[in-house]
């Protein structure tokens, strides 16, 4: 066998003028880039994530968000986004085997593992792209008036994180199957797993933080130093898992040569491995004892400001919140008569965090006088069971006594409560479980639930169909018998000037 | 003369099947055909030429570059152009994204002058005003045209074409003729044709291959002169003819070994090219 030696082209291709490495897998990224952004699954993702969360967005909270927890309300909306790139990008990177191009351009200057890289560089703008939307859902929150807290960067890098792993395991798919079935059917169950909502929650031990998204089923807001959400090390992992796919996808590519991925995907590896182990010890000693200083003694832990002779307690994040509380108690002490018109209140912020975020744990009423127990959560029907806490603590005295009333004294907690609402009718409506103005019902509140009879919401009904200042005036005339232990329902609803219930009320009998 | 692109003993298997046998060839600027028939290992040739696949054994340059090195291979693929028997095409990209592809994978990097040389070569091959159109809005011929677009985007100095105007009608045929010409100008161009009307009309040289091995290598005057002679016309078929049919006239046109005082006609390439795949002439071929 010989090689004969020949005279290089008089005429030396453009091709061969200089080009490549590097440069052609920037130039190939940004030719995939644009495919990428344009195809049809990232399109449909992007235009249903951004519908979605523009329509959830503009009532989230009730317009109080807490930002340590509208952080993570950005991490959702990706995962569909996600999909899409998976999709798109394996689609991408199989697009010359499923049009019989392989051969043809495999005889092209860029080698396979490049393109793969180039692939995989190209999942860049669409994860830029999620962080700007996740960014700017997250201003959003941040920017309503009723905003409080802090949200973690770590948590809003989640979002895009999941997209660059999403996207990485489609190069990687496509390198690994080339079957176009593959990604759909990855898809498929994908989807199947998001809609059954089978994903984990934070307390389902340290497993759960090898998910993406790690969601948390409570409904109160924490303190942002007692969330104990192992951010940073879950974005560090998700990052590590990230570069591992996209590694793996290149060195599949090019059949495991290339110092630099083998050495790229070693220090991902460390990095998820890090992160892995990290994200999953569990909370700390030091994080337990914080949540049971803030669920047993929250004054320890509370900054406290004054507002029209009330002082108002309440953890950092939502000292700001305390002109909406006074707000609503100066509205319904200026329904009451005198001395509770007047009286000082003290309201207390309480949570219970000692078993948890996923934790819905009821706070029990308190015994002590004149104060009242507001939640981490605001607006929307958190606001009329802070009233009907507020009207409770006036009328009897204390949480605790307000949830064992079952006298007359009801129709008057109930007037205050819902009673300066602009549409009182629906007000009381809501804060009832049973979202009815009939019969007896339970009435929520911070702590331990009011119980209506269904004489009391009789009387409460036509009270709030009546003028409000002519109720209020026979309420302060009043105001010391309609407040007495022992006052029936049928009395209170004579001294405000409505029909009594037709029969005694089953616990007056 | 300045040889472009040497080979010698290039030889491939599939399994049993020897598909190239100990093949040598050398070639130089202007186009050079291929003719073969089915199962000559024409297509293999240029597989392996356009390093689309690996040889068994042999060796092969291409301007001065070995493709058995990594980096060698890379060199020849930066000055390559190859337009295999059966393009895909991505019927989703418009023909310009499709060549502007082409031309990144050829590390084309510069975004500017690589849209001006993607442009240029759709008008080289006339398709410049369809550009944006997508290739599945295109006809076969069109689609063809594109895929010689992407296989002259950058200008390559080494250019391989296997059967590129298989399905064309006429019109496209002779308009692909004129347009391999062009590219023959100045860089080595490798045709692989069924057509023996498109070797003899753009040609400098004609190799002949059969059963793995090139069995002629000269030019297409030296292929058609092997049938000087050989080729007659009467009223009969002659027990002689290795070939031969009636013409429009009624005559039979024959090739092979006349009988005595037979009515000579001159030869046409096809005829050398018959005789040489029957070896009823000797093969000449390049060592």
């Amino acid at each position: 066998m010989n090689t004969v030696v020949v005279e290089e082209s008089p005429v030396p291709s453009a091709a061969a003028k200089g080009t490549g490495g590097p440069r052609g897998v920037a130039a190939l990224a940004r030719f995939e880039a644009r495919r990428l952004l344009t195809s049809a699954p990232v399109v449909f993702s992007f235009a249903v994530y951004i519908l979605w969360t523009v329509w959830r967005t503009r009532s989230s909270w009730d317009g109080f968000p807490a930002l340590q927890d509208a952080d993570r309300a950005t991490q959702g909306g990706p995962l569909l986004v996600g999909l899409g790139v998976l999709l798109a990008a394996d689609f991408a990177a199989l697009r010359d085997r499923r049009r019989g191009t392989q051969e043809w351009f495999g005889t092209l200057v860029l080698p396979a593992g490049r393109r793969t890289a180039a692939h995989l560089l190209a999942l860049l703008p669409v994860v830029l792209l999620t962080a700007v939307c996740v960014a700017a859902q997250f201003t959003w929150e941040a920017l309503k008036p009723g905003a409080v807290g802090h949200g973690s960067p770590a948590e809003l890098l989640v979002g895009p994180l999941t997209v660059l792993l999403l996207g990485a395991a489609g190069v990687l798919l496509a390198r690994l199957a080339a079957s176009v079935w593959a990604a759909p059917l990855l898809g498929v169950l994908y989807l199947f797993f998001l809609v059954l909502g089978t994903g984990p929650s934070g307390d389902t031990g340290g497993t759960a933080w090898l998910y993406p998204v790690v969601s948390t089923s409570g409904n109160s807001p924490f303190p942002s130093d007692l969330l104990g959400r192992p951010a940073a090390w879950h974005a560090l992992y998700l990052a590590g898992v990230a570069l591992c796919l996209a590694f793996l996808a290149v060195l599949v590519a090019a059949r495991g040569r290339g110092v630099s991925a083998r050495a790229g995907l070693a220090v991902a590896l460390a990095m998820a491995l890090t992160g892995g182990v990290a994200q999953s010890r569990g909370d700390s000693a030091e994080l337990l004892a914080a949540r049971e200083r803030a669920s047993a003694a929250p004054e320890k832990e509370q900054r406290c400001v004054t507002r029209d002779g009330s002082t108002y307690c309440a953890f950092d994040e939502w000292v700001p919140r305390a002109d909406d509380w006074a707000g609503v108690v100066g509205r319904v002490r200026s329904l009451a008569g005198d001395p509770a018109r007047d009286r000082p209140l003290l309201v207390r912020q309480r949570i219970e965090a000692r078993y948890g975020l996923d934790s819905d744990s009821a706070i029990p009423a308190s015994t002590r006088r004149h104060q009242v127990t507001v939640g981490t959560a605001w607006g929307g029907n958190r606001v009329p069971e802070f009233s009907a806490a507020v009207a409770g603590v006036l009328v009897a005295g204390s949480e605790a006594a307000a949830a064992e009333l079952c006298d007359g004294r009801m129709v008057t907690v109930m007037w205050l409560a819902v009673g300066w609402e602009d549409d009182p009718m629906g007000t009381l409506r809501r804060v009832r479980l049973d979202d009815s103005v009939e019969g007896a019902a339970v009435v929520l509140a911070p702590t331990d639930p009011l119980s209506m009879t269904a004489g009391q919401t009789d009387v409460v009904r036509r009270l709030l169909e009546k003028d409000r200042d002519g109720v209020a005036a026979k309420a302060r005339a009043h105001w010391d018998e309609l407040t007495s232990p022992g006052v029936t329902t049928a009395r209170a609803a004579e001294l405000l000037g409505v029909p009594g219930p037709e029969k005694a009320d089953s616990c007056e009998e | 003369m300045t040889i472009t692109v040497s080979a010698s003993g290039l030889s491939l298997h599939y399994g049993r099947t020897r598909a190239l046998d100990e093949v040598g060839l050398r070639l130089s600027p202007g186009v050079t055909g291929l003719l073969g028939p089915n199962g000559a290992g024409k297509t293999t040739l240029l597989r392996v030429l356009a390093t689309a696949v690996p040889a068994d054994r042999g060796a092969f340059t291409v301007l001065g570059h070995d493709p058995g090195t990594v980096r060698g291979r890379q060199e020849v693929r930066r000055r390559l152009g190859y337009l295999p028997q059966t393009p895909g095409f991505h019927p989703d990209f418009t023909a310009f994204a499709f060549v502007d592809y082409v031309a990144v994978l050829k590390e084309l990097t510069d975004r500017r002058a690589r849209h001006r040389e993607v442009r240029r070569v759709l008008e080289e091959v006339g398709l410049g005003d369809v550009r944006g159109r997508r290739i599945k809005k295109l006809s076969g011929g069109m689609r063809q045209r594109v895929a010689l677009a992407a296989a002259l985007v950058g200008d390559p100095g080494f250019l391989v074409l296997d059967e590129p105007t298989v399905g064309l009608d006429p019109e496209q045929r002779m308009r692909f003729r004129e347009l391999i010409a062009g590219a023959g100008e100045g860089r080595t161009v490798l045709l692989s044709t069924h057509q023996t009307e498109d070797v003899a009309m753009l040609c400098r040289r004609v190799l002949v291959m059969a059963a793995g091995s090139v069995r002629f290598d000269g030019t297409p005057a030296e292929l058609t002169a092997r049938a000087a002679g050989r080729v007659w016309r009467s009223d009969r078929r002659d027990a002689g003819a290795k070939a031969g049919w009636r013409t429009g006239t009624g005559e039979f046109r024959q090739v092979g070994d006349p009988p005595e005082g037979a009515e000579l006609v001159e030869p046409t390439l096809e005829d050398g090219y018959l005789l040489v795949l029957d070896g009823a002439v000797d093969a000449e071929v390049a060592a």
